[in-house]
Formats: C-alpha cells, structure tokens, sequence
C-alpha cells in the first residue's frame, strides 16, 4: 500500500487531448503544405497579396466594431444578443435613407445637390442618424425582448433574441422591399477610387471608404476603450459586469446601466453598418445576419467579454477569411466556411479565446 | 388627475407608434381587407374598402381606452380621463403621419421606393379615399371618440361583467380544448385511451383518400416537419442542447437519399429502401462526429457552432468545387421514389403514408425512450449538468446519444423531403429549416408530442391556408417567439409536467445560496 | 483496512491553498465528521474526492485503488455517492425519478434496449420503480413518488436527496451538512436516521457538520480542518479539549 509515493503526479493524460494534439499537428501540417504549394507556384503576385490583405483589415475592422457590442452585452447579461447584427442592418438602411434625402435636395448656390455640396456634414449626419436609430433599437430590443426574461434559464433569451432577430429582418424585408440598394456616396467617397500604391509593377488602390472605414473604427474602438476604462460610467459597468448584486449594492443601477450597454452596442453597430454601406455599396434587408454571425465569432475569438480581445479578434478574422480561400488555394465562395470552421476549431481548443475571457468562475 | 393623464399619453403613444409601423407594414390593409370582407361592408376593391379600415381604427381606440388601471376603473371620470387622453394621442400622432403621407405623396414623392408599402393605391386608403386634410381629420376623430368610448365602456358595469364573463368563457373553452383535462380522462381510463387512438388511426388512415393531391401535398410537408420537430425535441426539450444546425442532418439525409439513387451526378441509382435507412445511419453518424467535439462546450457556444456548422454544410453543397460530387447550384434532380411490392408508393398520397408511418414509429420510439434509463439521464442532464454526472452518469456519452438520435430522425426528414419532391438543392437547406423547427418546437410546447403536432400545422399548415398573409410569416413567427418566450414558455399545448415545471410558485422553490447564507455563518 | 483513504492531498485556487496536504483515514463501517469553521476547504476535499477538482498533489485511494485522474461519474460507479450543502435535486422531475436517475449506475440496460423496449429493459425497469419505491419509504416519503423535487419541503427534499444517493448502493456516502437549516428535533432525527444508514445498510458515514451537538453525537472520530489544514483528530473527547480546535473555534467568535 504505502508504496505509491505521496507527491505523485495527478494528471494522467486524456486520450482525447491526445487525439486533439495529433489532429492540430495533422490539420496544421496539411495547411502548410496548401499554402508552401500556392506560394510557390505563383498564381498570385504580391499585388494580389497586398489587396486581399487590405480588404481584410478594412472588413475586420466593421467586424470588430459589430464584436464589441456582442462582447459589451455578453461581459453584462450573459447572453448572445442574436439580433445585434440585424441592428446593424437598422444602422445602414438609416444612413442610406439620410443619402437619399440629401441627394433629393438641390443647393442653388453650387448647382449640384446637398449630398455633394456639403459632403463632410452629409457623412457626419448619416453616421448619427444611423448610430441614433440603431442605438434606439439597441435600447427597445433590451426592453421588450430582454429585460423580461432576465433571470429565466439561459436558452429562454437566446430563443427569444432569434426570434428578435427574425422579426427585425422579416420586418425590414416588409417594410422597405425585398430589393437590394446601392447605397449612392458622396463624391468625394466615390468607391474603387483611392490612393495608388505600387507594388511589384502593379498598383494596389487604397480606397478612399476603406481608409475611412479603418480609421473611424479605430476611433471608435479607442473611444470604447477609454470609455470603459477610464470614466466613472465604465466603471460602473464593469461593476456590473463582475457581479450585479455587489454593483446594486453599491448603489449602481443594474437597470440603466444594462439600458445604457444596449444603447453603446447598439450605436457602434450602427456606425458599422453605415460604414459597410459606404464601403460595400449594397444592403438589403439580410446584410445584418452574416457579418453578426463573424462579427460574434470574432469576440469568441478575442475571448467573449474582452473588449481588446474583440477588436483583435476581429481583424484577425477579416484578414485570416480574406487571405485565406488565396492561401490554401480553394474557391472564394468557401470563406464563410473558413470563419465557421476558425470559429468551431477556436471553440473546441481554446473556448476561452485568442486573448483569454474575462469571466469569473459563477458566471460560467 | 394628472398621473391619469400621463398615463392615458403614454397607452397613446405605443398605440401610436405600433400602429404606424403596422402601417408601414402594410398589415393594415390586409386586415382591414379582411375586417371588410368579414363584415361586408363593401366590395372587393382595395381602395375603396376603407370601411374595414375605419373599424380596425375604431378598434384600436377602443382598446387603447380601456386600457386603464384596474383600480381607477370604478370612477367615471378617471376612465373617461384615460380614454380622451389616450384616444387624443393616438389620433394626434395616426393624424399627423397620414397627413404627412398624404402630403408627400400628392407632391409626386415616390416614398414607395424606400418604404415598400406605401404605394400611391395605399396612400389614398390610408385617407379613406378623401382629400388629405379629411382624411386625417377622419382617422383623428374616429381614435378620438372611440378612445373616449373605450374610457366610458370601461367604466360601465356590464361591459366589465361581460368582459370578465366573456374571459371566463374563453379560458374554460382553452381548458377543456387545451389544457389537461382531456388528457387526464385518457390517461386515467385505458379503454378511452386505445379508443381514442383507434379513432385517431381511422382518420389518419382515411384522410389522404379525400383530401385531394394539394393537400396530401401540403400535409406531407407538415408530417415531415412533425418528425423533424420530435427529433430536435430530444435534443432539445430532453437533453437541452440547444442545436441551431439542424438542418445540416436534413441535408445529410436528402444528399445521401438524393446522391444514391438519381442518376447524376453519381450515377448508383440504388434501390430506395436500403438506401433510406443508410440516409438515417450517416445522419446519425454525422451527429455523432459533430458532437464529439462540439458537445464538450457551453450550452450557447453549443448554439453558436452548431449554426455555423448548418451554414458550413449549406456553402459546401451550393459551392462549385463540390459541384461535380454534389450537383452544385442546380442541385439534384430525378431522385428515386419508393415502391413495395410492386405498388408504386411515389404520389403524394403514397408519400403521407409513408411520413405518417414516418411519425407514428418516431412517437412510439420517443415514448419508450423517454421512460427509460436513457431519458431519464438526459432529463437529468438538462436539469443539472454536475449533479447528474455526480449521479454516475457519463454526461458526454449521452449527450453524444441525444445528438445522434436527434440527427437520425432528422435525416429521415430529410430522405423523405428530397424523395417527395424528386428534387433536393441548397435552397431547401437554409437555416430557415432549423429555425422554423425550433419554432415549432417552441409554440406547440415542448417535450409535448401532440403540441408539436398543433405547432407544425401552425407553422407549416396555417400559411398554406392564409396565402394572402405570406409574406408576414416569419415577421409575426419572429415576433410569436419573443412573445411566447415571455408569456408562454410552455407552448400552445404542453406536455402536462413540462406546465408543472414553468408555472410553479416561487416559495416552492429549491433553497437558493442566498436563503442558506442564513444558517452558515 | 480503511474503506477511503486522502494521502496528502492539496488544492490550490491562484496561490492560495483550499485543501493544503490533507491526508484522513476512514475505516470500513465508521462514522467519521469533519469539521471546521467556514472556508476551511471541507467542501472543497469532498470535491477533489469525487472527482470535481482535480487535486493539484496527493492521491485519494477508495477500498484500495487510486481515484487520482477519475471523472466524477467512475467514481460515483466504484460506490461512493454524496449529498450537497444547498440541496441540489433535480428540481423539475418527480421524487421518484430523481431516485431513479440515482439508480443509474446500478442498472443495466442501454440505449438499444431503451429504443426497443426489450423485456430485458422492462424486467430491469420493473424491478428498479419497485427499489425506488422501497427507498421512498425508507425516508419516509412515502405516496409522494409522484411529485415533483421542487415541491417538497425542505427537510423532504433533504431526505430525498439522501435517497437518491442511496439508490447508487454505496459503500461510502458523503453528507454535507445533513442538518442545516433542521431545527433540534429534526437534526436529532436525521442522527438516528444516519446512524440506522451504518448499522442497517452497513453503509461507511462521512459526515461534514456544524452543528456541533450532531457532531458530538454520532461521530467516532473527527478531523478538524482550518485554512485548508488538518489542524487536530480525535475522538470526540479529544477533540472537545483540544486547545487548537478551541481557539480556532471559540477565538474567532464562531458558532
């Protein structure tokens, strides 16, 4: 009996993380391969590399922005807001409408309509509009779907945001059309028109919605981050995102801060969609559904309830579905199966994320 | 006086605001068409049956008028209050957006393009075919006048005896239709039970000869979402594990039915019976090696991959580079139909047959199950992940064995789909088909088989005999689930303990942490 | 030779030590406490023997053989159930099922002979609802089978749950704090009940407590732990005198 000595190892090693490490080495090993076969046989030049890897970091930064409200609401209330993306979708339909009237207006003075005569000011009140309306829903969405089922078992509210989900764009289809809209820009946000950057004798163009695109959400992503971290508001959110009853007690209201959460998600899922307008072109009424999908697979990536880890995870996405179909070769229709499969692998080995969950052990 | 006021102002203005986006819906026109044509107030013609209209209005007000808190309404002149209040509101804001409306669109503004239901047809019924100021001036006065209705009914003793009178009689109907009472009688008396099933069998066994081929049709499609419904309910309603990609084992089945037995673009053309039940065991197959890694993590992350993984299979199947394995696009045609002993069963009345066996057999298997060892442990798991395994039970084995069951039945529904329709591509394979499941699953009640049953029919039947309701299918299903959520979790007609479960009284309850912090310290 | 032996056993959270090199000897057929004031890691040593947290060092031996790298549901197989300190039925299924889902590893039939309904299963099934029956009356529950956990009263719902650990035919059943929240009359009840568990069913009793008089009561020996440390062990004399275990109690100002 007493021969088994005291200090002796308790990990006895789990067949199936062992299948799981042979299978990662296997996976990566066959990935390599694809990706040392298309470099070396040079169908695409640096040229090509460059475009995918620009157009990847300007829609990881839309999905980054989208993250952040999945990872403010999930930090807070624990639940998946499903219907996030079809706020954003809210978002961009505002800032078109906002387009549209400005481009019905003609100004006298400069012979050419509101839209291109005060193209600053039309952009900056396309933006609010579209972060006041979705900002709005944020807020009814909480309030009607939400809050009443605060407390009841966890697939109670996920059932309910699908359903949120379903109505809102079932509701968009009705009430604007089934047909898809070309979202019609200011001049000077002309699409496909940008900087000329050279690179191998071709010329790689930086548009001008791209930069756009890249640099607001970097600064709305800043202002997040100073936001929660820096004001007496954020934290007071972080209070009750550590725990609800404490924050209560302290004298913070749960409520108006969970309003408020919806409310900042809601406003910078707006922003994301008039910035997906204005870079892609087109919306109609189930733009929301796929980008929400990547965009919360990117907070899982970041680590759920991280706000860093969503803005990483994020580009990460954007430039890993972006390069990836070119890297390993396969048709470019497959690169929704490269985010759900980088989503389901995240998952299965590391569920806490790129960068690591913020999420106390009761929450789990 | 003021509070009433207040409160009149704000029952106005939800009234209001969820009238106006009925409106934009154009569900206002379609109601009223239906209010006009039930009351027959006029012809068929759109814009001049503003008679509905005028009555769906005045019932909004109506309503929005009796809306008062129960405490005032003894008092004449607070009810009366709330009603003017609230009725003033409403028609204020109805007003001033009909004006609006009306304005735009009498100078040549083509609002149709952005708001897709306001056409110029619409536009004049919106103003009761009169000019924009009457019009508006109509649809004040009528919110108005019967908003303030509405405060004096309240008040008024009869209508609050015939209203509670009335209530009495609609719950005690939903008793005896909905609740258990029925349910009890054949549960406590055997004979009545088999009785009640042998009728069940005569009619299940008829109807197809009568019915006609539509509708054989369109009660095939219902029966497969029944059997997609029961197989998802043990995933759901017993092991709890919220699947979203269910539809990728529909579409297993139908590929592997479809891939096997037409002649392109694998040219097998194989018998059907074998190959049906190959479909159900590579469905079952597939569950099991999407569960092994997937069943190891939280329920809504549990959500989240299974979805992605619905999306994964429908991009594959739809993609050129499977085109040549998996037919692309177009999909799968001239796909094998089954036959038995020389009767050739590919009609559609041969088909309901089939779902119909389809389903009684999955009933039968569901109630076994249920009651045994393995459903209890997957009751258990759903109750209380730790404690059950603390009971000895290997929680991954069995969620693996609920997820496999569940694709199984799946990939029946499947097989069945894609031989009926002689047809199986990516368009029959969205997350569409998971949700509307999910959906049936929720509002008939789950864990309830007859509930699942109502809510197939609700889901897939009620469309097929409101045509003009369509396109409103999935807007009001959207909005019925955030609702039943909140006010039904059970469902239309749920399973007796499933009731027991989610409309118990609180100090019933377990201990919480909380109540025994108590005695620790 | 004793039934469940802990050699050395220690679990950290962060840097701190629940469980800080424990080691306890429960003899087959004993009745055993441990006791300790709050936070003292007794829940926590009750977790790491059933497999819940991995211990971080040591090794937990049960009728000789290590439980080290076990999950919890072998464990439970080998024949070692417990209870919880806040109650944790199966609050929405009836009191005979969830003696039944205790049941579990005492029966035999699988997945296909639950699809089938095979005879075997229905023999299986018919003899196991006639076991739970028995268990329910062994509690005195008796005619309450039918409804749900979350209904009973709280001193029921205790007595269900040590029913359904029950039905697992342990050789050791650990309990957690069987009498909180028991008025006297009750708590000396549920010692006579658990004392009749030892000597009818031969099942071993290891007990966490507060409640000192139940302590003194019933057991024969007692561990004392205090920040995750084996502070003192003795019989309940010893222990009552023990200078240590009074300062750790009384200095503190607990119970």
């Amino acid at each position: 009996m007493g021969e088994s000595s005291p200090k002796k190892s308790t990990k006895r090693i789990n067949s199936f993380q062992v299948i799981q490490v042979i299978i990662s080495i296997l996976f990566l090993a066959f990935l390599g391969w694809r990706l040392y076969n298309v470099i070396d046989s040079g169908v695409y030049g640096p040229d090509t590399w460059l475009r995918f890897a620009l157009s990847g970091l300007i829609i990881g930064s839309v999905y980054a922005v989208i993250a952040i409200g999945y990872t403010l609401v999930y930090g807070i209330l624990f639940m998946i807001n499903f219907a996030h993306g079809e706020i954003m979708m809210l978002g961009a339909f505002s800032g078109y409408f906002v387009f549209e009237a400005f481009r019905s207006i003609p100004v006298a003075s400069t012979g050419m309509s509101f839209l291109d005569s005060y193209q600053i000011l039309s952009v900056a009140l396309a933006f609010l509009a579209g972060m006041f309306i979705s900002a709005v829903s944020g807020y009814f969405l909480e309030r009607i779907a939400y809050r009443p089922l605060r407390g009841a078992p966890r697939l109670i509210p996920l059932i309910s945001a699908i359903g949120a989900s379903i109505f809102l764009q079932n509701a968009a289809q009705v009430m604007f059309g089934p047909k898809r809209r070309t979202y019609f820009n200011p001049s000077a946000l002309a699409r496909s028109v940008g900087w000329r950057i050279p690179i191998g004798g071709e010329e790689v163009i930086l548009t001008y919605t791209g930069a756009l695109t890249f640099i607001l959400s970097a600064v709305l992503m800043i202002g997040l981050w100073a936001f929660v971290m820096k004001t007496r508001y954020g934290r007071s959110m972080r209070a009750v995102a550590e725990n609800k009853q404490t924050a209560a007690l302290m004298g913070i209201n749960v409520d108006s801060v969970i309003s408020n959460t919806f409310i900042i998600s809601g406003a910078l899922a707006g922003a994301a969609g008039v910035m997906w307008g204005i870079h892609n072109g087109i919306i109609y009424h189930y733009i929301g559904f796929i980008p929400g999908l990547k965009a919360f697979t990117a907070a899982v990536l970041g680590g759920i309830g991280n706000i860093p880890g969503a803005m990483i995870g994020g580009i990460f996405l954007g430039v890993i579905e972006s390069l990836g179909p070119a890297a390993l070769g396969i048709d470019f229709q497959l690169k929704d199966v490269i985010a759900f499969s980088i989503l389901v692998l995240v998952l299965i080995f590391r569920p806490s994320g790129i960068v690591g969950e913020v999420l106390t052990e009761e929450k789990v | 006086m003021k509070k009433l006021i207040k409160q009149g102002n704000q029952t106005g203005l939800i009234f209001g605001i969820v009238l106006i986006f009925l409106i934009l819906f154009g569900l206002t026109t379609t109601l009223s068409e239906i209010v006009g044509d039930f009351l027959k107030l006029s012809s068929n013609a759109r814009a001049s049956n503003t008679g509905g209209l005028m009555v769906l209005f005045a019932l909004a007000g109506l309503w929005a008028g009796s809306r008062v808190d129960d405490a005032e309404k003894s008092d004449l002149k607070s009810t009366l209050t709330f009603g003017v209040s609230a009725g003033i509101v409403i028609g204020l804001f109805i007003g001033i957006f009909i004006l609006l409306v009306g304005y735009l669109d009498s100078v040549d503004v083509e609002m149709r393009a952005y708001l897709a239901q306001l056409d110029h047809q619409s536009v004049l019924f919106l103003l009761f075919g009169r000019s924009i100021a009457a019009g508006s001036l109509i649809s004040f006065g009528i919110f108005s006048v019967f908003g303030t209705l509405g405060g004096l009914l309240t008040f008024t003793l009869e209508t609050r005896k015939a209203g509670e009178y009335v209530q009495e009689q609609i719950f005690t109907v939903k008793g005896k239709v909905l609740g258990s009472k029925l349910a009890k009688q054949y549960q406590s008396n055997p004979r009545s039970k088999w009785i009640g099933y042998g009728v069940l069998a005569i009619v299940v066994f008829l109807m197809p000869q009568f019915i006609g081929r539509y509708w054989n049709y369109a009660m095939g499609t219902v029966g497969i979402y029944v059997l997609m419904g029961l197989g998802l309910n043990i995933v759901v309603g017993l092991a709890g594990l919220l699947d979203l990609g269910y539809v990728a084992f529909f579409a297993i089945g139908a590929y592997v039915l479809g891939l096997l037995t037409a002649p392109e673009p694998i040219a097998l053309t194989l018998g059907f019976w074998p190959v049906l039940i190959l479909s159900v065991v590579i469905a079952a197959f597939a569950g099991i090696i999407l569960g092994i890694p997937v069943l190891r993590m939280r329920g809504d992350y549990l959500a989240i991959v299974t979805l992605g993984f619905g999306e994964i299979i429908r991009v594959l199947i739809r993609s050129d580079m499977m085109a040549p394995y998996l037919g692309g696009p177009q999909g799968i045609r001239d796909i094998g139909g089954p036959s038995i002993f020389g009767w050739n069963l590919s009609t559609e009345k041969g088909y309901l047959y089939l779902i119909f066996l389809g389903i009684i057999i999955t009933i039968i298997l569901t109630n076994f199950i249920q009651s045994s060892r393995v459903g209890r442990a997957w009751m258990a798991m759903r109750e209380d992940e730790t404690v059950a395994q603390a009971m000895g039970i290997n929680t991954f084995y069995y969620k693996l064995m609920a997820f496999a069951t569940g694709a199984a039945f799946a990939g029946l529904g499947g097989a069945l789909f894609a031989a009926r329709n002689q047809y199986t591509g990516p368009a029959d394979h969205t997350l569409m088909v998971s949700i509307n499941v999910l959906c049936l699953l929720i509002v008939g009640g789950m864990g309830s088989v007859p509930g699942i049953i109502v809510g197939a029919f609700v889901l897939k039947g009620l469309p097929e005999v409101l045509r003009e309701l369509d396109i409103y299918r999935m807007l009001v299903f959207g909005g019925l689930l955030v609702y039943m959520m909140i006010i039904r979790p059970e469902g239309l007609w749920p399973a007796p303990r499933r009731k027991m479960e989610l409309h118990l009284d609180e100090p019933d309850d377990l201990p919480t942490d909380e109540s025994l912090v108590g005695y620790e310290g | 030779m004793s039934i469940l032996e802990t050699r050395n056993v220690t679990k950290r959270f962060g840097g701190l030590s629940a469980v800080d090199n424990v080691s306890i000897q429960i003899p087959k057929g004993s009745i055993y406490s441990i006791i300790g004031p709050n936070g003292a890691g007794k829940t926590t040593l009750y977790n790491c023997i059933t497999g819940f947290y991995p211990a971080d060092e040591g090794d937990m031996l049960f009728q000789g053989e290590s439980l080290l790298g076990l999950s919890p549901d072998k464990i439970t197989r080998k024949g070692i159930s417990r209870t919880y300190q806040n109650i944790r039925l199966f609050p929405a299924m009836t009191a005979l099922e969830n003696i039944l889902v205790g049941a579990h590893p005492q029966l035999k039939s699988n997945y296909v002979d639950a699809i089938l309904h095979t005879p075997r299963q229905k023999r299986e099934e018919k003899q196991a609802l006639q076991d739970a029956q028995e268990l329910l009356n062994f509690v005195e529950l008796t005619g309450k089978g039918d409804l749900l956990a979350r209904n009973l009263p709280y001193g029921e719902q205790r007595r269900l749950e040590m029913a359904r650990a029950l039905a697992n035919k342990p050789a050791i059943i650990l309990l957690d704090e069987p009498t909180a929240g028991m008025n006297p009359n009750e708590s000396v009840i549920m010692m006579r009940f658990i004392e009749t568990l030892r000597d009818k069913l031969g099942i071993t009793i290891l007990l966490i407590e507060h409640d000192m008089k139940v302590v003194m009561g019933i057991s024969e020996f007692i561990y004392v732990l205090d920040f995750g440390q084996l502070i003192a062990k003795g019989t309940p004399g010893e222990i009552q005198n023990n200078p240590q275990v009074i300062e750790s109690y009384l200095g503190r100002g607990d119970v």
